[in-house]
């Protein structure tokens, strides 16, 4: 096996800050797309230039809201996950959520450590 | 060693300016931002409520003149 | 502890606390602690009595993490004092100070 470098949280967040990140919430399948500006020790959230997005299931058939909402704080305790935004076409990101949603934790622990190498 | 301001450091540049708290239980409410603490905990003054219910129509409207929150229901914070 | 300050000089004023399950209790503050659980004498019911099982109470102490707001008039508070406070960062929190 080569050399295996973990990426722990903390780390992993403050490589993200300047980047584009999406922020899951627990509730109400919300999502915030922006620029992370900072973060703090209970990993409370800034971000810049945000969308919020709002995924509505009506009849089996999934469907995004999103809505430009400037900068903004998110409390530490409302956050599920937090992800690199990859500037890829809208269609695959809905494709890699629903596919994140279904499969284990696991599955984020493989797209970090593809993005380092 | 570390001077970067932490989000609720940034907060502070909000204080006397009116921001939007989006709350537990589709509830917002904006108001002028007197003070807070690091759980979230605000005093707001000349504060607007708003209530959602499930078709999304605004609802309710409730205005206070000066009110706290309590800062476990607070889900997030934006300036207006 | 900034708004254990803040209640501390808002006792024996009138104020009216609505809950999470969304009781409006109006009433006179007596006491509060660092929880901000509080203390209201003289209380009555703001919600039309939709409530009334609190109709023969007079007094009573109310869990801090239950309170979703807390109406005051704005004579009460001093802004100025608060935003002060707020920006010298005088909340109790050792932890926010590591280093990320």
């Amino acid at each position: 096996m080569s050399t295996f470098q973990p990426i722990n949280p903390k780390p992993f967040l403050k490589s993200l800050i300047g980047k584009q990140v999406i922020v899951r919430l627990k509730w109400n399948k919300t999502e915030y797309r922006g620029t992370l500006i900072s973060i703090d020790n209970y990993m409370n959230l800034q971000l810049d230039q945000t969308y919020e997005i709002i995924y509505e299931v009506e009849d089996g058939n999934e469907t995004k809201k999103e809505e430009s909402i400037g900068e903004i704080f998110i409390r530490c305790n409302n956050v599920l996950f937090v992800r690199e935004a990859k500037s890829e076409p809208q269609e695959t990101e809905i494709e890699t959520e629903t596919s994140v949603a279904t499969e284990s934790n696991g599955n984020e622990n493989g797209n970090k450590e593809m993005e380092t190498d | 060693m570390s001077t970067k301001e932490e989000p609720l450091d940034l907060i502070r540049f909000h204080l006397d300016e009116f921001v939007l708290i989006k709350l537990r239980g589709a509830r917002e409410i904006k108001g002028k931002l007197q003070g807070y603490d690091s759980h979230c905990n605000m005093v707001l003054s000349e504060a607007e409520e708003y209530i959602y219910n499930d078709s999304n129509d605004d609802v309710e409207t409730k205005k206070t003149e000066m009110v706290f929150v309590r800062g476990d229901s607070v889900i997030l914070i934006s300036p207006i | 502890m900034l708004f254990f300050s803040f209640f501390k000089t808002l006792v024996d004023q009138e104020v009216t606390v609505e809950l999470k399950n969304d009781m409006e209790i109006k009433g006179t503050l007596k006491s509060v602690d660092q929880y901000l659980n509080l203390k209201l004498d003289n209380i009555s019911c703001t919600n039309g009595n939709k409530y009334p099982h609190l109709q023969s109470v007079k007094t009573l102490f109310i869990r801090g993490s239950t309170v979703r707001y807390v109406h005051m008039s704005p004579n009460s508070v001093d802004c100025t004092l608060l935003q002060d406070a707020s920006r010298r960062k005088l909340w109790f929190n050792p932890q926010s100070r590591m280093i990320v």
